[in-house]
């Protein structure tokens, strides 16, 4: 159950983004070179906002997952074992430690995400 | 309980020892351009964002600061090009999610389908910065 959807989240999510994308993107090639005005009128308005900080809380959900997978594929006494046998032993504080820094720093963009455009 | 263990089974995985056909090549650096964005494009993108909203003047100052150094120039390029890159291979993944382009054949070719793209955007990219 759980793992299945962990997939769908990763693949939905991943959609989100890449509309997301495209919609900021075709708007640089269009307003291309970029000028002050157009940019801010773009990036305050109402549609902005939400897609934005909606893009904010799915990226950061589509990057847990993915270095989640990351560090339960190659942080494990196996894989670290090839680099070292006495590294091996800490695996599991290892990738604990991983994946507390990754959370955090992911928590924090998404909350100066949120100040920045709302601000 | 058996006890017939072959004796020189490996026991701990030598990354370096496997040979990865294309496909495997594409997705490792699927993942390598993921840990890239989420390190380094995310936290640049906002930093990008959030100076050239502030004002009229920072605008100013941070597109001249990118565009009078070669170095910042290339950075912010090639970041936002792993970003790219992240999203071809990305597509390639979910089209293969949907059971589209799945055999071997297929996937192989695709694999070097998704390198060849990145390469010319990449030229394409490079090649408006230098000039």
């Amino acid at each position: 159950m759980i793992g299945s959807t962990l997939f769908y989240v990763q693949r939905y999510s991943a959609v989100y983004l890449l509309a997301y994308t495209i919609w900021v993107v075709s708007f640089l090639i269009v307003n291309n070179p970029l000028e002050y005005n157009s940019w801010t009128a773009f990036t305050n308005q109402i549609y902005f906002l939400v897609l934005t900080s909606l893009a904010a809380a799915v990226s950061i959900i589509h990057a847990f997952i993915g270095l989640w997978t990351i560090g339960t594929d190659y942080f494990t006494s196996r894989t670290l074992g090839f680099l070292s046998m006495s590294f091996s032993k800490y695996a599991d504080i290892i990738r604990g430690a991983y994946t507390i820094l990754f959370s955090l720093l992911g928590l924090s963009i998404f909350a100066i995400i949120l100040l920045t455009i709302w601000s | 309980m058996s006890t017939n263990h072959n004796k020189i089974r490996p026991v701990y995985i030598n990354l370096f020892q496997i040979r990865l056909p294309a496909s495997a090549i594409s997705s490792i650096t699927h993942r390598l351009a993921g840990i890239y964005i989420f390190f380094i494009t995310l936290p640049l993108s906002l930093y990008l964002l959030y100076f050239s909203t502030k004002s009229y003047n920072d605008f100013m100052v941070l597109k001249d600061y990118i565009n009078n150094s070669i170095f910042l120039s290339t950075f912010v390029a090639f970041s936002f090009l792993v970003f790219a890159y992240h999203i071809l291979t990305g597509v390639r993944h979910l089209l293969q999610d949907l059971h589209i382009g799945e055999s071997l054949s297929a996937s192989r070719l695709s694999s070097y389908l998704v390198f060849c793209v990145w390469f010319l955007l990449s030229a394409f990219v490079f090649s408006r910065l230098l000039t």
